[in-house]
Order: structure tokens, then C-alpha cells, then sequence
């Protein structure tokens, strides 16, 4: 009852404005009425009676301000008033207007870009049902830390678990499409008939595969993605038990997942995973059964991460005891142990640091445009002294002046913050389509209610936060300072100033903060550019072959006629096979922990772990990689006990320092089976992964040596250029199969082109959020010193109507700035010695305390901003004594 | 400028509340009932009242109504609610607790 009339009066105050103010004003009309009655009867004349009795009421206007204030919607109408009046002073100050605009659009629109990004890949749950249940399963142990799963995990966490609803085992890989007029290598995955339960995801026609699909006799079925059913099946309603031939054998068509679905790195076809269940395997190869393997499990609802880290805990002892004698003996390390974390997290805990860092750097860009807009507003509340001191000597409160200031800068941010979404809007749609490679493998980029409720919160804080140096600098006014003076007062505006300097001097070094972060990235990235790879990248064509068939065939034969073709080529000079292209993704490494033969034998666990690969003999000659010492296999090696192999220096300087590592001899593998090989040459070393990482100890092993090649890679140096020999290249291979086709065909400059577009990517938003902190800070100084000079106009009349030359005025104004820029520098300096930390591991090549780019950044900066002095300082010079002094 | 204390507020709250209790009447005459009861020693600040009048007419404690007052002019005519009644109540009751204490203090 009582708040249903609450209720009503708020309405009624809210709605009936006017007639409620009416009633207050006919209400205390009464009231000093019968006051001035009062008086009269007592004696005084009416005039006096009057005056007497508005005297015994107090501040008329403030009591009835109090008394409205007593209805508590007056914030709501309070704020409609400023809102409006704040239009009108704006609109009678539209540079002001305009500044802030394009500011705050670029700023908020920055900030609200890298959120999206921020919060498409890190906030936003992935696109799979109740995605927070599902983990990944990973082993550690040792320093490698290796984050893959392993198949005896697989099986036991299938068997003992209590925690998961469903556990799940697949590989990625590359399958061929044949049967078609232009053979194409498409995207798999293999899957375990629990991967499409873990993920959730129901399929949009026909089914998952099911358990009996595992088997090494199962038939032939395949998923298909929305992408390639849309694209490649022309969205046929019928597929659904159609054949494909996949590697030329036919796979019943089972269903179709629906769009979006694109686990693991966005597949084209699923294929079942070959599940041994007797011998616990997955039989990918039948001589040796693929022991890595990606694990996912999905929690059962509720379990909790405490919950979740004891139950891992005890698996790990329990799969650890589980593991086949040969694999204990021949070394686990006893820190192994088997996590589960958030599948988003291991996800995307690679982009994760360089998101942070570019969401840092762009809240600091918008910091400076706060900065600046509140510099614009502190000029402009200057000139507003005599409007605010009137205000206050007519009652209003303080608290009144700053809520209205601070509405003001509301109004002034909501157009800047709109035009920042719409900037925004449409960075993320550029950014979704172009997909720059740093985030290729995350999810699609967009803005959602997160996003907007990010931007307005934004915009709400800016305003707050640029309005309330100039709101609580107005609120501050000296009535009758203010009211005295003309215009600008000097004891009024020193304050102003003072406030001012601080805030260039903000600006200056928030600015140097961030020239010296892209500094740092730009010598990072000239360093990466311009890292000797060790092998000549120019005039070379790469491309792999992923052969039509099972691991266990031997395509030696079929490898050698296309090398053999590929040489004959008028345009080729060299060719060679490998089973790894440098600075290419994929690959077959073999990695192993090695013993040198006639050392003492150590512990298999403490043995240095070494990759190894396969080339063909003329792979050095093909790269120009040298020969240091020693000689290159070449097919008659086979006649060797010990298979021939060739090292580099890495591994030298690794394993032999000191020693002549040629004719010795290296173990691989476990002892039970030994493998033995011969170093007959040292070559040089090459940067074969990254151009930021050492280059790796290798070693070569030959194609010739009789040990079956999988994948293959081919190296191809021509005489011209390498693009006008593609059309040759993938003729040669298709004359031999015309089922097989050829895929990653790219020159090797735009694989070491391509290994550089993260750090470019890094660079360019960085860079450029640094240029617009720049740019901002020296708007910040140009205004100031503007401002300064303007203010001290009659003191530089005077000063050169008593002989001051013009070289003085303009060290005068200069001097200034050069004050403000030596503490900004310093601060700058401080800020960034405190910062770049976090960007250390985007560095390459260079120390996050880079003294050289401290320096240069600095001195560039300081002459920026000496430059955007200039304008005013001279100015300044030309002031006319006689103008100046009439002028006040 | 120093705003009425809390004290003050609450204090100013209760007399208008118990002067309400007699009848309805406008402020002026609210005023007058206060610093007659009080045997002038308590001097309504005239500003302080009408704030106060509307922040209890905003509780609903108190309700307005326009009316014709002694010399036929329109005036606004403030009564108690029923939960005005019961807010009475309960600030009297404080409010002798209170006065009881300090009087027990001051007296000691």
C-alpha cells in the first residue's frame, strides 16, 4: 500500500513536472505571505515587511532545489536538463565537439576491436554444447612438458575414470580425394566413435560413427563437414549413404556435422580412428602402432576442478603402472603425470599473452585520449569560469556543478562511443575475412551483447574519467576571483594550468611507453627478417606429397621416378626429397634420445634427445647448405654396416665439442633394439622450424638407406622463377599418378614470408596504436602551449616592449615544453622499464631493455613534440607589444 | 554552507510528524504549532521545512492535499498515514531513549 503510493508520487514527479514545481512554487508563496503578514502586524511597512520575511526563509531558489531534490527523480530530470544544455554549449563549440568525436570513435573503436577479438577466443565459450565440461588430456613430465596424450592413457582413462561421461582419441592428418577429375588432398581427422559425444554436437543429417566403425575390419564410412558438403556436395539432401573415394577406396557417406563444427583444425572429412581393442592400440601403422595421440574427455555435470585434479592425480599412478614393461624400463621419468585442463585454455593459450598485451596497449591509447579531451575541456572551463562562479553565487550547488559537468562529458562521449562501434564493427569484419595467421586457428571474430556492454561501460568510464579533472576544477572556483576578472584570471587559471602540465606531461609518457613497445617489436621483427636461415630461400618450390595409401606401403619407387622427373625439367636445376620442408607446418619428424658408442652408457631417461630426418643426397646441394667437413651419403653407402649419416654443426658443438665427430658412431632407440649409425659429414646449420628459435641439432638420415618414406616433401630449385614451374611441377606428378595429387605448394620465400605474419601482425597493431598515441600526444601539446601562449600574451608584450628579442620568446616557450618532455621521458622511461616485461617473450634478438630503442624512442619522441610546440612558440614570436598591451 | 546535521533532520522529521498528529495543517501553520508547543524555544528553520515536508510526503508518511485555509486561500494541507502513524511511533520511542541517556549522563 504504502509503496504503490511511493510509487505514484515518483511517477507523478517524473511525468507532472510542471505541476508539481508549480505547487511547490504556490506552496511557499503562502507560506512568505503569511510571513510578510506576520511582519506587518508586528509593525514594519510593507517593503520592509517583505525583504524581512525573505530574509527569515533562507536561499529561496536552494531551498526549493532542496525540496525537489526531496522527490529523489531528480536525478533522472536533472540529467534531461543538463543533457540539453549540454547540446546547446556544445553545438556553440563544434571543433571541441568534433575532437572528442574522432577521437573517442578511434580510441573506443581500438578498444572495442581487441575486445572482441579478446573476447571471441578467450571469454567466449567454444561453439560445442556445455563446452566447460570438456578437457584435454595431456602427459608432462620432464622439461619438455609435452602436452599431447599418449595411447595408454587413452584406454585407461576409458576403463577407470569416475569423473568422465565419455573419452575420445583422434589425429589429425590429410586423406586424398580420388576418383575425380582433379585428385585433391582434404583435411581429416581420425576419429575414436566417442570424439562426436564428447564434443557434444549433434550432426546435422544422419549420424556419428559408432563404436563398431573402430574396429581394423569396420566398413568404410565417413563424416562429412558442412563446408565441403555445402561446397563440394552442392548441399545434396540425398548424400547420406553415397559413396566418396577417399585414398581410392570407397567410404559410405554417414552424415554430415553442421556448420561451425570444425574440430580439430577445421576438418573437411572425419574419418574413423583404427582402434586395436586386444592389444590397445591404434594399428595407424601395423609395425609400430601410434603411441602420441590427442586425448578429450567431457566431464559428467558438476564435477568441480578440485574434484578433477585429485581424480587425475590418482590416474596417474594407476596409468603409470599400467604402462608395458619395455616403456618402463626404457624410461619414464617418475614426474610424469597426466593433466586435464579446460580445453579453451589449451586452446588458446598460445595467442593468449599477445591478446593481453595489445588489450594493455590499447587501453593506454585510450588513456591519452582521455587525457587530451580532458586538456580540451580544461581550456574550455577556463572560459567558462564566469558562467560556473554566476551558478554558484546563485545558489547552485557544487555537487550540482560537478554532476552537470559530468553529464556534459557524457553527451560529449556518446557520439564518439557510437562512431567507435561502428569503427569497430567493421575492423571485426575485416578482421574475420582477412583472418590474419596469428589467429587462423581460433574461432571466428565477431561482437556480440558482451561486446556492446564492454563498449558502453567503456564509454561510461572515459566520460567519468575525462570529465572529472574539469568538474572538479570548476567546482573548485574562487566566486569571487572569477566574477572579478575579465576573462581569463590569472590566480584562477594557474591551478588550470598546473593541471594541464600534468596531463601533457601523461600523455607524453604513456606515448613513449608505447613507441617503445613497437620499437622493441620492430627491431625484434628486423632481426627475424633478416635471420640467416642458412640455406638460400630464393628460387626454391616446395611442395608435399601425401601418398594414396596405408603408412606400411613403400612409395620409395614412386618418390624416386618423381624426383627423377622433376630434374629432368628444363627449368629445374636441382630437386630433392625430404621427409621435412624447412619453415613448413607439417612434417614427419622423428625424435629420440641418442647415445654416442663407446661412451660410457647412461640412464635411457638422461640421454640428450636429438630430431632426426630423412633427405635425399642432393638436399644440401638443392638449399645450399655447406659441407664442413666429412662427405654427403650417396647410394652406395648401402654397402655399410652401420647406416651413413650426415650431422650438423648444432649437434657438433652439442654432443662432440671439442672432438671430431666424423666416423663415430651413435645409438638410437632403445637398447633392447639398437639402431646404429655413422656420421660420415658435418654440415651447417639451418633454422629449419622458426626464425626465431636456434637453429635445432639435426640429423640427416638418407632416403637411400633403404628405410621406408611416408610423407614426402620436395625441394625444388629452378633457373627462373620458381612460380612459372608450378604448372610443370604438378603435370610431372600427375603423369605418374594422375589419382595423386600434390599439396602446400608454395616458393620457400612465402613460407619464410608467412613465418613472419604473426610478429607482422603484432607489429602493425601495435605500431599503429603507437602512432595514434603519438599523434594524440602531440595534439596534447600543441593545445597546451597554445593555450599557454594565448594566456601570456601581455606578459610576452611586455617582456618585448622591454627589449626582449624574439630568440628569447621562443626559448621561453620552448623551454617550457623541453621541462614538460624531460619529465615525461623520465616517466615514460620508468613506465616502460616496468612494462616491456610482459612483451618479452614477442621479443626475438632483442633485450626487453633494449637501451638502444629506449634512446631512439625517446629522442624521437622529445623532437615530435618540440615540433607540435614550434607552431605556438611562434606565435608567440610574432605578438605585437602594442597589440598586446591594448588588448586586455 | 553546512547542511542540518543528521540529528537535526531526524529531530525536525519527529516534530512535524507529531505536530501532524494533532490535524491536518499546512507548513506555515506547522511551523507556528512547532515554535508554540516548543515555547519558542525551538525555531523551525522556514528553508529546512518544506524540504523535510516533501521527503515525508516522498515516504509516504505524510499526505498533501490542497485545501481553502482560514482566509479562503488555496494551501496545501499535510496529514499523517497510518504508516506515518507507526513511523511516529517508532522515532518517539528512540527519541526517548535517546533524550533518557544523554539526560542520565548530563545529570550524573
Amino acid at each position: 500500500m504504502r509503496l504503490l503510493q511511493i510509487l505514484r508520487l515518483r511517477l507523478r514527479s517524473l511525468f507532472q513536472r510542471g505541476a508539481a514545481d508549480r505547487e511547490l512554487d504556490e506552496e511557499l508563496r503562502f507560506h512568505l505571505d503569511h510571513q510578510v503578514e506576520q511582519n506587518i502586524a508586528a509593525g514594519m511597512d510593507p517593503a520592509e515587511a517583505r525583504y524581512a520575511a525573505l530574509r527569515q526563509f533562507g536561499g529561496l531558489a536552494q531551498h526549493k532545489d532542496e525540496s525537489r531534490d526531496a522527490r529523489k527523480t531528480r536525478v533522472i530530470e536533472s540529467f534531461w536538463e543538463d543533457s540539453r544544455y549540454a547540446v546547446r554549449n556544445l553545438r556553440r563549440d563544434p571543433f571541441l565537439a568534433l575532437a572528442a568525436t574522432v577521437t573517442l570513435a578511434v580510441c573506443i573503436g581500438a578498444n572495442t576491436t581487441v575486445f572482441s577479438v579478446a573476447n571471441s577466443i578467450l571469454i567466449r565459450p567454444l561453439p560445442y554444447p556445455d563446452a566447460d565440461r570438456i578437457d584435454w588430456i595431456s602427459e608432462r613430465s620432464g622439461p619438455a612438458q609435452q602436452d599431447i596424450g599418449a595411447a595408454p592413457d587413452y584406454f585407461a582413462l576409458r576403463e577407470q575414470n569416475r569423473i568422465f561421461e565419455e573419452v575420445a582419441a583422434f589425429t589429425p592428418g590429410t586423406v586424398n580425394w580420388t576418383g575425380i577429375e582433379r585428385p585433391e588432398q582434404l583435411d581429416a581427422a581420425d576419429v575414436s566413435a566417442s570424439f562426436f559425444r564428447v564434443m557434444g554436437t549433434q550432426p546435422l543429417l544422419g549420424r556419428y560413427l559408432t563404436r563398431d566403425e573402430e574396429g581394423p575390419k569396420a566398413p568404410q564410412v565417413a563424416v562429412l563437414s558442412y563446408a565441403f558438403w555445402r561446397n563440394q556436395m552442392g548441399s545434396d539432401p540425398n548424400v547420406l549413404g553415397k559413396t566418396i573415394a577417399l585414398d581410392r577406396l570407397p567410404h559410405t557417406i554417414v552424415g554430415v556435422m553442421p556448420q561451425g563444427f570444425d574440430f580439430p583444425r577445421g576438418p573437411q572429412v572425419w574419418l574413423p580412428l583404427q582402434i586395436d581393442k586386444s592389444t590397445q592400440s591404434f594399428p595407424l601403422r601395423p609395425t609400430a602402432p601410434i603411441q602420441i595421440v590427442p586425448i578429450l574427455a567431457r566431464r559428467k555435470p558438476g564435477v568441480t576442478p578440485i574434484q578433477t585434479a585429485t581424480e587425475m592425480n590418482r590416474l596417474t599412478f594407476a596409468i603409470r603402472s599400467l604402462y608395458p614393461k619395455e616403456f618402463r624400463k626404457t624410461g619414464f621419468r617418475t614426474d610424469l603425470t597426466i593433466a586435464a585442463t579446460p580445453l579453451q585454455e589449451h586452446l588458446t593459450g598460445q595467442v593468449r599473452p599477445a591478446i593481453l598485451v595489445l588489450g594493455g596497449a590499447v587501453a593506454l591509447v585510450l588513456l591519452i585520449a582521455c587525457a587530451n579531451i580532458a586538456n580540451l575541456l580544461l581550456a574550455r572551463a577556463g572560459s567558462r569560469n564566469r558562467e560556473l562562479a554566476v551558478r554558484l553565487a546563485l545558489g547552485s550547488g557544487r555537487a550540482r556543478i560537478i554532476r552537470q559537468m559530468l553529464t556534459e562529458s557524457l553527451v560529449l562521449a556518446l557520439p564518439g562511443g557510437a562512431a567507435g562501434i561502428g569503427l569497430a564493427w567493421l575492423a571485426v569484419h575485416v578482421l574475420d575475412s582477412a583472418k590474419p595467421a596469428i589467429l587462423v586457428r581460433y574461432p571466428a571474430i565477431s561482437m556480440d551483447w558482451h561486446v556492446l556492454a564492454f563498449t558502453i561501460g567503456l564509454m561510461l568510464a572515459t566520460s567519468l574519467l575525462f570529465g572529472v579533472v574539469p568538474a572538479l576544477s570548476a567546482a573548485g572556483i574562487h566566486i569571487h576571483g572569477a566574477l572579478r576578472s575579465a576573462g581569463l584570471s590569472h590566480s584562477e587559471a594557474r591551478g588550470a594550468t598546473r593541471l594541464r602540465k600534468i596531463l601533457v606531461v601523461t600523455e607524453i609518457g604513456v606515448s613513449l611507453v608505447l613507441l617503445i613497445g613497437a620499437g622493441l617489436l620492430v627491431r625484434s621483427f628486423l632481426h627475424l627478417a633478416h635471420t640467416e636461415l642458412g640455406f638460400r630461400s630464393d628460387h626454391l618450390l616446395t611442395f608435399r606429397v601425401n601418398p594414396i595409401g596405408s603408412f606400411d606401403s613403400n612409395y620409395g619407387p614412386f618418390y624416386a621416378e618423381v624426383l627423377d622427373r622433376l630434374k629432368r625439367l628444363p627449368m629445374v636445376r636441382t630437386a630433392t626429397l625430404s621427409a621435412n620442408i624447412p619453415l613448413g607446418d607439417e612434417g614427419f619428424h622423428q625424435t629420440g634420445r641418442i647415445r654416442v658408442v663407446g661412451r660410457p652408457l647412461v640412464a635411457f631417461v638422461d640421454r640428450p634427445i636429438i630430431d632426426n630426418t630423412m633427405v635425399s643426397p642432393e638436399f644440401f646441394r638443392t638449399l645450399g647448405i655447406p659441407l664442413k667437413s666429412g662427405r654427403i651419403f650417396d647410394p652406395h653407402d648401402l654397402a655399410l654396416p652401420a647406416e651413413p649419416v650426415v650431422v650438423n654443426e648444432a649437434f657438433v658443438r652439442r654432443i662432440f665439442l671439442g672432438e671430431d665427430p666424423l666416423s663415430r658412431r651413435i645409438g638410437f632407440g632403445p637398447d633392447e633394439r639398437p639402431v646404429t649409425w655413422t656420421i660420415v659429414g658435418v654440415v651447417g646449420d639451418i633454422r629449419s622450424t622458426s626464425l626465431g628459435a636456434d637453429p635445432p641439432s639435426m640429423i640427416y638420415r638418407c632416403t637411400c638407406a633403404g628405410t621406408p618414406i611416408y610423407l614426402a616433401g620436395f625441394l625444388v630449385r629452378t633457373a627462373g622463377d620458381p612460380e612459372t614451374a608450378i604448372r610443370a611441377v604438378e603435370q610431372q606428378v600427375r603423369t605418374i599418378d594422375r589419382d595423386q595429387p600434390i599439396s602446400d605448394l608454395k616458393t620457400m620465400d612465402q613460407r619464410r614470408d608467412a613465418a613472419l605474419a604473426p610478429e607482422r601482425f603484432q607489429l602493425i597493431l601495435l605500431g599503429s596504436f603507437a602512432l595514434i598515441a603519438i599523434v594524440l600526444a602531440a595534439a596534447g601539446v600543441y593545445g597546451t602551449m597554445s593555450y599557454l601562449v594565448t594566456r601570456r600574451t601581455r606578459e610576452i608584450g611586455i617582456r618585448m616592449a622591454m627589449g626582449a628579442r624574439q630568440a628569447d620568446v621562443l626559448g621561453m616557450v620552448l623551454g617550457e615544453t623541453t621541462v614538460l618532455v624531460v619529465l615525461a621521458i623520465v616517466a615514460g622511461l620508468g613506465g616502460a622499464w616496468a612494462l616491456t616485461r610482459y612483451i618479452r617473450s614477442m621479443l626475438f634478438g632483442v633485450s626487453e631493455l633494449d637501451p638502444t630503442t629506449f634512446t631512439l624512442t625517446s629522442v624521437l619522441l622529445a623532437a615530435i613534440v618540440l615540433m607540435a610546440a614550434l607552431g605556438p612558440a611562434r606565435r608567440a614570436v610574432r605578438i605585437d607589444p602594442m597589440t598586446a598591451l591594448r588588448e586586455e | 554552507m553546512s547542511k542540518p546535521t543528521d540529528l537535526v533532520q531526524g529531530t525536525l522529521d519527529l516534530l512535524i510528524l507529531k505536530t501532524l498528529a494533532l490535524g491536518p495543517m499546512h507548513g506555515w501553520a506547522i511551523a507556528q504549532r512547532i515554535q508554540q508547543l516548543s515555547k519558542d524555544v525551538l525555531q523551525v528553520q522556514q528553508g529546512s521545512l518544506y524540504p523535510a515536508l516533501h521527503r515525508l510526503e516522498q515516504q509516504a508518511w505524510i499526505q498533501a492535499e490542497w485545501g481553502e485555509s482560514d482566509n479562503n486561500r488555496r494551501a496545501k494541507y499535510y496529514s499523517l498515514t497510518r504508516a506515518g502513524r507507526r513511523q511516529l511511533e517508532r522515532e518517539s520511542i528512540s527519541w526517548e531513549r535517546l533524550s533518557a541517556a544523554i539526560s542520565a549522563i548530563v545529570r550524573a
